[in-house]
């Protein structure tokens, strides 16, 4: 449906986007997910006709939408700062675009109830926008972008200015609000657990270019590269050449690793007492400290030659300081790219 | 078709441009021609003169001399009342403070009058005190001395000053006090070595201010001190309108211009010293509790109350008063036209003039003042030299401005020397900066994602522009019209140049009735100065009012 081809664009020299391909099918929610910097924001802008000055193309129904004006596009975006219109009432920031489609008074007026009670607000109609809470705005913001049934929906990092709390509840919430309306959505976010909760599809991005792109189990149990593979917190990366890794290496048999590049031990692959197949490689590690994080704990262990390992198990199996056994799958090492 | 758009909106931006281009540079360069060149070539003997004349050399000196008592004069009485301000919450606090700043916006031809009654030969003053002591002679001499040309100005500035170093205090707060109580500092310690030096940027910037302000002073010197007390604008005045020696006016709006030039960068040079330490203000005010401290915070509120309204009251005292009784004979001879009177209209004619020059220079003002707004929000490459651009009529004398027209603009192509839209497009000028400095700070609170939203639900850019844009700026537009429309009314000094015969305004017309012999026109220009306080404080009403909600920076 939006096929987002070849896409480059710069801020005078500081170059934002490099060459980016991606597509988006009916009814799914894409994110794009990566550091401030990295571009997506720019994309999006891109997308919704508010940077005109890119090369590349984005098409929409199979048509090349680059002359068409931002309002003529027919795309919801929401802002990071909601930007609701402070000198009108909640209602009257849903009608907003009600009102540039000409409908008449009345189906507008059912239109933003509607809407207004699809977003949890029934009663909100008539308040200053000022007095929302920063929750109450984010559906504001939502239900107002929707409104005028958008033929693709952005949002950029709707969750942002939320706290953390607020942040997990609100996106599945988004989620099913999106899917229920059949929309087509791009989902902006840096936060990598907001877009497993929200995403079909993942596009992690890194300065100016999509490094990966995939369903969020396949971004993050095989992640392509150091970069991406650190920025879903996974930390056992460690280039081949590191000489505190060859034995372990060598014991998980014939491996397509070159020398001089990365690889990821994947934490869901270190094991403790049982789940183990095999031909899992046992490794004598020293437990060297303990996060209790509620339901797990994380660990971090050295093996003999002195190499860091982190994982998290449900249990604290030793004290820190003592010895402990683990078992590390062989698909739990993965061959990164550069 | 959005190319042909993108040209129009290039059109539109220049219109602001050209205007300050035709009616501010090409006056201002005029005034450069004839005193350099007075007769087509290199001529500097108007300079020559100029110089080597101890008379001018003493009207500069005067000029400086004057306006550095009015700054020491203003800072000595506002700097403890700033004090008081900061450090104490009483009630009606804010009410003074808003009404300090009423003389921001009265006409000099009104304050000039409203002193001479108060303080003059017969005036208010002079005759109560002989009333109650039973006094033969007048105990107050201060006509057309210099001690009233200076508290006129301390009247006009003292509220500048007030603002500026009380805001400056607030933000400073009083924990370094505290600490150097603690540390055994008695109250005179406390001056010495804490509160002045701290305040002291805020002090040089309202001092250089209130200097600039006395520097270009005109209508309260023309009126109050007459020749004998001359300034550079007074004399530029005087040199080209009853010596007709352009040449030589010229040659001291040259220096006027100059001298401003100086002073603007030692303003701005102050003011960013200030605005780094304003970034945090907190509630600092407390009730005072010593019978000192009331005592201090009653002397502040008392010097304030007579500063600012005594001699207001005065003026309207007496404008009601016919012979001890309660008459309004005075405004009813407005609409006579005395015999062997300068005027060629009668008074009441010239209200209507102003009221009609007022709402030209207010659309005008507005208009070219909102497309300005914009140029310089865009943050272009050129936006930063644009915001000083506009200013730049804010910081040129309106003598010298007037002067500029009357000998720029009455030659063909541009004659506009005997047409009355000449007094509305000054008044445009003098107004544009207010008018910027009120609508900018609005345009610039309005964050760019709110237009891309309306945008991206299907608004045109237009339509984003009248749904959006417009309703954020009202409140700043209102205020920026207001000021327009105030100032227009009372602007003087270049209304003095440019105002022929029958389009005279109404301040042009007090000046003129004021110079007429005769108890009538005294009379008449008592009601006259009456009814523009009236015009202007409500303007002032209506600033404050809109004010309170953040509008305006200054």
């Amino acid at each position: 449906m939006l096929r987002i081809e070849r896409v480059s664009h710069a801020y005078g020299e500081i170059v934002s986007l490099r060459d980016v391909s991606l597509d988006l099918e009916a009814g799914e929610i894409l994110c794009l997910l990566g550091p401030s910097g990295c571009g997506k924001t720019t994309l999006l802008r891109i997308v919704a006709g508010l940077e005109t000055d890119y090369d590349g193309a984005i098409v929409f129904d199979g048509e090349d939408i680059r002359p068409v004006p931002v309002h003529r596009r027919g795309f919801g975006l929401m802002f990071q700062d909601f930007a609701l219109f402070p000198h009108l009432s909640t209602a009257d920031n849903i009608a907003y675009g009600l009102k540039r489609l000409g409908l008449n008074r009345r189906e507008i007026g059912e239109k933003v109830q509607s809407l207004l009670q699809r977003v949890g607000l029934e009663d909100f109609d008539e308040r200053d926008v000022a007095s929302l809470s920063g929750g109450q705005k984010q559906r504001v913001a939502l239900a107002r972008s929707l409104a005028p049934n958008p033929r693709l929906l952005m949002l950029d990092e709707p969750l942002g200015s939320l706290d953390a709390q607020l942040r997990d509840q609100l996106a599945l919430e988004l989620r099913q609000i999106i899917k229920s309306a059949g929309l087509s959505a791009i989902y902006v976010t840096h936060d990598r657990r907001e877009a497993y909760a929200v995403a079909d599809r993942i596009a992690v991005m890194n300065i100016g270019s999509v490094r990966q792109h995939g369903s969020p189990r396949q971004v993050y149990r095989r992640p392509s590269c150091a970069f991406v593979a650190r920025f879903l917190g996974l930390q056992n990366v460690y280039s081949t050449s590191d000489r505190r890794i060859t034995s372990l290496l060598s014991r998980a048999g014939g491996g397509n690793w070159r020398i001089g590049s990365s690889i990821l031990i994947h934490p869901a692959g270190i094991r403790h007492n049982g789940g183990q197949t095999n031909d899992a490689i046992p490794t004598e590690l020293t437990l060297e400290a303990a996060v209790f994080r509620g339901e797990r704990y994380d660990l971090t262990a050295t093996t003999d030659s002195g190499l860091p390992l982190s994982f998290d198990l449900s249990e604290l199996p030793v004290n820190v300081g003592e010895k402990l056994t683990v078992h590390i799958l062989p698909d739990a090492i993965i061959p990164l790219d550069d | 078709m959005m190319r042909r758009a993108r040209q129009l909106w290039v059109i539109v931006f220049f219109i602001p441009l050209a205007f300050l281009g035709l009616f501010y540079a090409y006056p201002l360069l005029s005034i450069f021609d004839v005193s350099l060149r007075p007769a087509g070539i290199l001529d500097l003997s108007a300079f020559v003169r100029l110089l080597s004349s101890d008379y001018y050399i003493g009207t500069l000196l005067f000029t400086v001399y004057q306006a550095a008592l009015s700054t020491v004069v203003t800072l000595v009485l506002a700097t403890p009342c700033a004090f008081v301000f900061a450090r104490y919450q009483f009630r009606g606090k804010t009410l003074l403070l808003s009404l300090a700043t009423l003389p921001f916006v009265l006409p000099t031809v009104v304050v000039a009058l409203a002193f001479a009654t108060l303080l003059g030969k017969d005036g208010t003053l002079n005759d109560l005190l002989m009333a109650f002591f039973t006094l033969e002679s007048t105990p107050i001499q201060l006509e057309r001395s210099l001690a009233m040309i200076i508290i006129a100005h301390v009247f006009y500035n003292f509220a500048v000053a007030l603002r500026i170093m009380t805001s400056y205090w607030s933000s400073l707060g009083f924990r370094v006090e505290e600490a150097a109580r603690c540390l055994g500092a008695d109250e005179l310690a406390l001056w010495r070595d804490i509160r002045l030096p701290l305040i002291r940027p805020a002090m040089l910037s309202a001092g250089v201010l209130v200097f600039i302000f006395s520097f270009t002073s005109f209508g309260v010197i023309l009126i109050l001190g007459g020749i004998r007390f001359a300034t550079l604008e007074v004399q530029i005045y005087y040199q080209a309108v009853n010596m007709f020696n352009l040449p030589l006016a010229a040659a001291l709006s040259l220096v006027q211009i100059l001298s401003m030039l100086f002073m603007m960068m030692i303003y701005t040079s102050t003011q960013k010293r200030l605005q780094l330490t304003l970034a945090s203000s907190a509630a600092v005010a407390k009730r005072p509790r010593t019978l000192l401290e009331r005592l201090c915070v009653s002397l502040c509120v008392a010097l304030i109350a007579v500063l600012l309204f005594a001699p207001l009251l005065a003026l309207v005292v007496r404008s009601v008063l016919v012979a001890g009784q309660l008459d309004l004979a005075n405004f009813a001879s407005l609409v006579e036209k005395s015999r062997g009177s300068l005027l060629f209209i009668a008074p009441i004619e010239s209200v209507f003039n102003s009221l009609r020059f007022a709402l030209i220079a207010m659309c005008a003002a507005l208009s070219l003042g909102l497309i300005a707004s914009y140029m310089i929000e865009r943050r272009g490459r050129w936006s930063r030299l644009l915001d000083p651009l506009f200013m730049l009529p804010l910081a040129t004398s309106a003598v010298t401005l007037g002067f500029g027209f009357i000998i720029a603009l009455d030659e063909p192509p541009l004659n506009l020397r005997a047409s009355w839209l000449i007094i509305p497009i000054s008044h445009t000028l003098v107004a544009l900066p207010f008018v910027i400095r009120s609508v900018l700070p609005s345009l610039r609170a309005i964050p760019a994602s709110l237009r891309e939203a309306a945008r991206t639900l299907g608004a045109k850019p237009v339509d984003a522009l009248l749904t959006i844009d417009l309703p954020l700026l009202g409140r700043g537009i209102a205020v920026g019209a207001t000021f327009a429309f105030t100032v227009s009314m009372g602007e003087f000094g270049a209304s003095l140049f440019v105002a022929q015969r029958e389009s005279v305004t109404i301040p042009v017309v007090i000046y003129r009735l004021l110079g007429d012999p005769g108890f009538a026109s005294y009379r008449q220009s008592l009601a006259m100065s009456v009814l523009l306080m009236l015009v202007c404080a409500s303007g002032f009403v209506i600033i404050e009012r809109l004010r309170i909600a953040g509008v305006g920076e200054f």
